[in-house]
């Protein structure tokens, strides 16, 4: 988070300050990949239509900086959503193995959040959770949303948000509070 | 898949009692010391999926930053730009498109407006002032579209007497109607009767009698129907190539094309 100095930051933008805009990015962009890499698989391309219409619509934004973050992943859920769409009038057969044949194991997700804490560990055991939940405590947790900003994003009320989040989050601690035997005959595959 | 944990706290029924520790953890607020040990591993794992930015994070800020100058330069887009982002950048700008639409909007209208006036379709008072300005053709007074003529047996004038007599003061008359529109011919240019040659000037045998105006048409003396006026200025003198939209009924004589008379006032 920038903070205090955020508005001089997107008045400087605003005005044309490309060091300034590069602080914008530089502060939301691992957010807002972590969140579309959830949610999109091609996270790279929605992040960068994501910000050409950040661009495009800076001059117009009024607003503080959670209003500024709440903004743009407004915008990248509408394009990650727009890319589905786009994806699914153009299936593609996979040719050798399928994502989800990919992801890691929870176990193995599980394992490497607690032992080493890596910040791809615990994103892909989030990833794990229905895809409501692991989306709502990565707008939360991650992004830093409130959970009214968080509501109107996904389209549900604020208090179907918090249980949402309470439910994933008890979720993830039982997934990490498991024994190691019984982790280790856990492979389900990710759940949307 | 796993059922959620019922609760963080040991012999509690339900998990609602963790519910403002699960808060506090949603808002990235240090838990208290005497919090449950998996809420504390749940807090070290959330900070780090919300940790500083790894390598593969900041992917995709030259494309932004190339982006942000183009918007901010006037040269636009290149062609190196992904189509999706060409799209956009071109359609964004809509305040620069509004005087230009704007302008095209009025050059069309113009050019149909001048097209109009020298196919001869405008109204006939909008032609002849497109007639005295840009050359087009004059007015072509459209005999077969004439207001039917009332026919009435009563001393009243034939002409609209519902409308205000000031209105019909400022019209060209629809229908060649000179005696029950006498008092507009006062204002026109009257034409020799039975002369082989146009004139301008008021015609003896023609002139009203202003103490005694023309009769109204009455059924027992019909004044020719609007039908038959309309065709029998371009009948009656088929050598003519341009008439007078008056007729000669009342004995005057078409105006041939070329003749030097003054317009008739529009207004």
């Amino acid at each position: 988070m920038i903070g205090a100095a955020f508005r001089d930051t997107l008045a400087d933008a605003k005005a044309g300050d490309e060091a300034a805009f590069t602080r914008l990015f530089r502060d939301v962009q691992p957010a807002l990949l972590r969140y579309l890499r959830l949610i999109a698989p091609d996270a790279d391309d929605v992040a960068g239509d994501t910000w050409l219409q950040v661009v495009g619509g800076l001059e117009r934004f009024r607003g503080e900086e959670q209003d500024f973050r709440a903004w743009l992943f407004t915008i990248a859920r509408h394009r990650a959503v727009d890319s589905g769409r786009s994806r699914a009038r153009r299936p593609a057969i996979p040719l050798e193995m399928t994502e989800a044949e990919q992801q890691p194991t929870i176990s193995d997700a599980a394992d490497q959040a607690l032992e080493a804490v890596s910040t791809r560990a615990v994103l892909e055991l989030i990833a794990s959770l229905p895809g409501d939940q692991a989306e709502i405590i990565l707008l939360r947790v991650v992004a830093g949303l409130e959970a009214r900003e968080v509501a109107r994003i996904v389209g549900k009320s604020p208090g179907a948000v918090r249980v949402a989040a309470h439910r994933g989050l008890r979720k993830l601690a039982g997934l990490t509070a498991l024994p190691d035997a019984e982790r280790a005959g856990t492979r389900p595959g990710v759940t949307h | 898949m796993h059922d959620e944990m019922p609760g963080f706290f040991p012999g509690r029924p339900g998990g609602e009692h963790d519910e403002p520790l699960l808060d506090m953890l949603l808002e990235r607020r240090p838990l208290p010391p005497g919090a449950p040990p998996p809420l504390h591993d749940l807090a070290r794992m959330l900070a780090a999926a919300a940790g500083p930015a790894e390598s593969g994070d900041l992917a995709g800020e030259d494309a932004a930053r190339a982006a942000f100058r183009r918007r901010r330069s006037p040269a636009g887009v290149s062609h190196a730009a992904p189509r999706s982002a060409r799209h956009r950048l071109t359609a964004r700008p809509a305040r620069g498109r509004l005087p230009l639409a704007a302008a095209l909007a009025v050059a069309a209208a113009g050019l149909g407006s001048a097209t109009a006036a020298y196919a001869g379709a405008l109204p006939s008072p909008i032609q002849h002032i497109a007639h005295e300005y840009i050359g087009a053709p004059p007015p072509h007074y459209d005999l077969s579209q004439s207001r039917p003529v009332i026919i009435s047996s009563s001393p009243v004038r034939a002409s609209r007497t519902s409308a205000p007599r000031a209105r019909q003061t400022r019209r060209v008359p629809a229908s060649p109607t000179p005696l029950g529109n006498s008092h507009l011919h006062s204002k026109y240019p009257r034409y020799t009767p039975g002369s082989s040659f146009a004139s301008c000037q008021p015609a003896p045998a023609a002139t009203q009698n202003q103490g005694h105006p023309a009769p109204t048409p009455s059924a027992s003396h019909p004044r020719p129907s609007p039908g038959a006026s309309s065709l029998g200025p371009h009948q009656s003198h088929p050598g003519h190539d341009r008439v007078s939209p008056w007729p000669s009924a009342s004995g005057w004589t078409p105006v041939p094309a070329g003749t030097d008379c003054p317009a008739l006032p529009v207004k």
